[in-house]
């Protein structure tokens, strides 16, 4: 390595003498003088390398990298400066300072992102008395975005304890705008500076970075829970929209629609698993590919179902509810056997993974606002099938009057089919759309029946509003007490306001004016 | 309704209740006669037809469904578990599994005065009355029912199930509560013991069949009948159907809390799983089975499925529930009053007379 090192000095000394009259260049020839020199020569040489990690040009920095490396490893060679054949030893206080140049180049340089990562960390313990530019340029140039998270954390800790007092101030002033429980942590301690009981400026500026960040916080924290609330909702609204339609129709609460949801996210894994055998390049795209796939099979179970098992059973709801739950149990039983009660592993699809953060500590993630999105779409495409459509027509004349709708012509039985078919994959749908969110195993569906079961007696018979905004209220009160009183506590609380709603109005809350059965 | 003494099926199945009851006081005392494990298992099925019994008393003469009935089944059974336990822990001096869980060195103060078992029968009378009389009467005040009553009744039972499963609530948590050794001072283990806690739930069925039978008689169960059948004209004609159905349902949820004291000394555990859905389901599934508004079909259907899958769970695991499903589908189609209507066919006709399976109407 000798002679690598020997023609690096002949290099450096040819730099020296091409580069000397540019203005902006740094003196390499002093600097190596400098590093060749002795221990204070040295202690400046370092300080000066570190400036050059932070300012300096990208060549220099290459440059000034291979210089610090090889003096930290004792290979360079001072020959070329006619300071006699040696390598400089790096005192003990000097070596901190070259591996702090050291790692400053590796932030603003290394390829590899595990190296910067480690550089940081090696910053990040002396941080405030590195040059803010240093940071300023790392996040500039950074690609990655955790890592530029990171990086911009450990320059705003550094610029708060900067000795500079307009600087201190700057760095509040600058933190406050992106608040959440971490900026928080990195200002309350400013309460108890020094700084903050002396300097009025100080204080005004820490007082209102903090009122700042707790507003922040409680808007992200309120949006964070109407979000949760929200995508808790839309599966519910998935789940408990099928069973509102049959229930309304045929007056049969379909114990076995916690299974049709289970349904749905074994079809959709299988989607996935035959994507990864026919086209491996589509596999991504699955959760969208398997949407009529699902539909179309769940449907056509519960077709199946209805025809040969509750068309039989309408007269006698009671009974039809044992039936279902036998079939219920069947499903669970059968799925159980063939595929094993281990959850399902679904590959993540990039659509989905991550969020952004908006204010606090909410983030908006992908995930959640799928399950949202497709409730949304959903409702939609219901709400149109059941306004717009000879179909929906039909199902709204029966669940009015079944009799009536009889004696005008509309085929009673084969309205019901439809619509068991059609609550059914809707069912299934909510499997899909849980599929990427929640553990898919024969057992998931018991899970959200009796839910579901509250959506639709809260609601109200029959009604698409009123399963919205009963799956919106149940999903938000149980996301709000929740964090409170725990998950149970939640539950409970639910049941009770059902029961106490209930008394007030027996229906639901939307249900269809007529006289009281 | 005939009278008691005129019914032959009822009494036909009343006199092997009694015999069965006398088989197992017989053992007791001597050395041979029926194995722990046999009284035990028969022990088991009189519980769960005493369960069953209370259930067909709302649904089948009253037509209320309930998805729930496992809650006053589990509130007799934690009730009876706290005794044992509480009772065993003063003999013996053994902590509690729970307790040690929870490194907890003292019960929590609402277990005072469970170490005697007519303060444990009261609280579980209380604990059932309140808890069946509130939520009977804000449900039938509104005049809640059908699917409805069956759904809310299920979701009461589940929520009571994720209450249990909370550890920290001073009952067992999701391990439940085992290892009792004492009972009234006995060893619980014992062959006498096993066989004497069984001659007494075999009794006690005996004599909630009677009573229920000499209820349904009284002019109080023509007018449940009434209710079942028409309840709007029943109200029309000035009776107060709240009181009837809210007095019924109250003491079926007694009977269901009684059979869960039977339950769990023989079983020896409980859980929260006690609490499950599932298991309140399937108690309306043996009444289904067996023949909802018949007494006797009732205890029939229980006893059956249970013995089913007692054999069963032990045989083929797997099966079970397939088998279960599959009777389901059977009753829901072929015979739509259970196995009562077994009767249409005349082998059958001693056992079980035409008259009475054309009593009841088909039930909704």
């Amino acid at each position: 390595m000798r002679w690598l090192c020997a023609i690096l000095m002949c290099l450096v000394a040819a730099f020296a003498v091409t580069r000397s009259c540019a203005a902006e260049a740094i003196d390499r020839a002093d600097l190596v003088a400098k590093v060749c020199g002795d221990a204070a020569a040295m202690g400046e040489a370092g300080r000066a390398l570190i400036r050059i990690a932070a300012e300096g040009s990208p060549e220099d920095r290459n440059w000034a990298a291979t210089v610090v490396r090889a003096a930290i490893d004792r290979k360079l060679s001072c020959d070329a400066t006619g300071a006699g054949s040696r390598s400089p030893l790096l005192s003990l206080k000097n070596r901190a300072l070259f591996e702090t140049a050291d790692a400053a180049f590796a932030l603003r340089g290394s390829p590899d992102p595990a190296r910067r990562s480690s550089a940081l960390r090696t910053l990040e313990r002396q941080a405030a008395s590195l040059p803010e530019q240093l940071f300023d340029a790392a996040i500039h140039d950074e690609t990655d975005p955790g890592l530029k998270a990171q990086i911009s954390a450990v320059a705003q800790g550094a610029a708060l304890n900067s000795p500079d007092l307009a600087k201190r101030i700057a760095a509040v002033g600058r933190i406050a705008k992106n608040p959440d429980r971490r900026t928080l942590a990195l200002v309350t301690p400013l309460l108890n500076d020094p700084a903050y009981a002396a300097n009025p400026e100080f204080k005004r500026a820490v007082d209102s970075a903090s009122a700042a960040i707790h507003r922040g916080i409680t808007i992200g924290d309120i949006l964070a829970t109407v979000y949760n609330g929200l995508s808790f909702a839309s599966i519910l609204f998935m789940a408990a929209i099928g069973l509102a339609v049959i229930f309304g129709l045929m007056g049969v609460i379909n114990l076995a629609q916690g299974e049709f949801i289970m349904l749905g996210g074994y079809v959709t894994w299988l989607v996935q698993e035959s994507l990864r055998v026919i086209a491996p390049g589509l596999v991504e795209w699955y959760l969208i590919i398997a949407v009529p796939v699902v539909f179309l099979v769940t449907a056509a179970i519960g077709i199946v179902l209805e025809a040969i098992l509750l068309r039989h059973l309408y007269r006698r709801p009671l009974m039809s509810l044992l039936a279902t739950w036998a079939v219920s149990l069947f499903l669970i039983n059968l799925v159980r056997v063939t595929f094993g009660t281990q959850n399902l592993q679904f590959v993540t699809p990039s659509y989905i993974t991550g969020g952004v953060p908006v204010i606090g500590d909410f983030i908006f993630t992908w995930n959640r606002m799928f399950a949202i999105a497709f409730a949304a779409v959903t409702l939609i495409l219901t709400w149109g099938l059941m306004r717009l459509t000879p179909l929906g027509l039909n199902i709204r004349a029966v669940t009015q009057n079944r009799t009536m709708a009889g004696c005008i012509g509309i085929a009673v039985r084969r309205v019901d089919m439809l619509a068991f078919g059609l609550g059914s994959g809707l069912a299934g749908l909510a499997g899909l759309a849980l599929a990427p969110i929640y553990s898919v195993n024969p057992q998931m569906g018991q899970n959200f029946i009796i839910d579901s079961f509250m959506v639709v007696v809260l609601g109200g018979v029959g009604t698409i509003a009123g399963t919205i905004v009963a799956a919106l209220g149940i999903g938000q009160i149980n996301v709000l007490i929740e964090p409170v009183w725990g998950a149970v506590a939640a539950k409970v609380i639910v049941l009770l306001m059902i029961i106490g709603f209930l008394q007030w109005r027996p229906e639901g809350l939307f249900a269809v004016k007529g006289r009281r059965k | 309704m005939s009278s008691v003494w005129s019914d032959r099926p009822f009494l036909i199945v009343l006199a092997a209740v009694l015999a069965t009851a006398l088989l197992l006081v017989v053992s007791i005392a001597l050395p041979f006669g029926l194995s722990a494990y046999l009284a035990n298992a028969i022990g088991q099925l009189a519980a769960f037809a005493v369960l069953a019994l209370s259930l067909d008393l709302i649904w089948g003469y009253l037509g209320i469904l309930s998805l729930g009935h496992g809650l006053f089944f589990g509130i007799g059974g934690y009730v009876v578990a706290m005794y044992l336990l509480k009772h065993s822990y003063e003999v013996t001096g053994k902590v509690p599994d729970f307790m040690q869980f929870m490194g907890w060195t003292t019960l929590p103060f609402y277990w005072a005065g469970f170490g005697f078992f007519s303060y444990a029968l009261l609280v579980a009378t209380a604990v059932t009355l309140l808890i069946s009389g509130v939520f009977g009467y804000v449900s039938f005040r509104s005049r809640v029912g059908g699917v409805y009553f069956a759904i809310i009744t299920q979701a009461l039972v589940y929520v009571a199930m994720l209450l249990m499963f909370r550890n920290d609530t001073g009952f067992g948590g999701n391990n439940g509560m085992t290892g009792f050794t004492i009972i009234f001072g006995w060893p619980i283990g014992q062959r006498g013991v096993v066989i004497a806690i069984a001659a007494a739930s075999v009794v006690a069925l005996a004599l909630t069949m009677l009573g229920c039978r000499l209820l349904l008689q009284s002019r109080f169960g023509v007018l449940m009948i009434a209710a079942r059948d028409d309840e709007v004209r029943l109200r029309t004609l000035g009776y107060d159907t709240l009181l009837l159905k809210l007095a019924i349902w109250c003491l079926s949820a007694l009977i269901a809390a009684l059979a869960g004291m039977l339950y769990v000394p023989q079983v020896g555990i409980i859980n929260p799983r006690l609490l499950s859905p599932d298991v309140s389901l399937e108690i309306a599934v043996w009444v289904a089975i067996g023949g909802r508004g018949h007494l006797i079909g009732a205890v029939i259907g229980a006893v059956l499925v249970n013995a089913l899958k007692f054999w069963l769970s032990a045989a083929a695991p797997d099966l079970w529930p397939f088998i279960l499903s599959g009777l389901i589908v059977l009753v829901a189609f072929v015979f739509p009053n259970g196995l009562v209507d077994l009767a249409k066919f005349k082998l059958h006709r001693p056992l079980i007379s035409r008259q009475l399976s054309s009593e009841t109407p088909e039930l909704r």
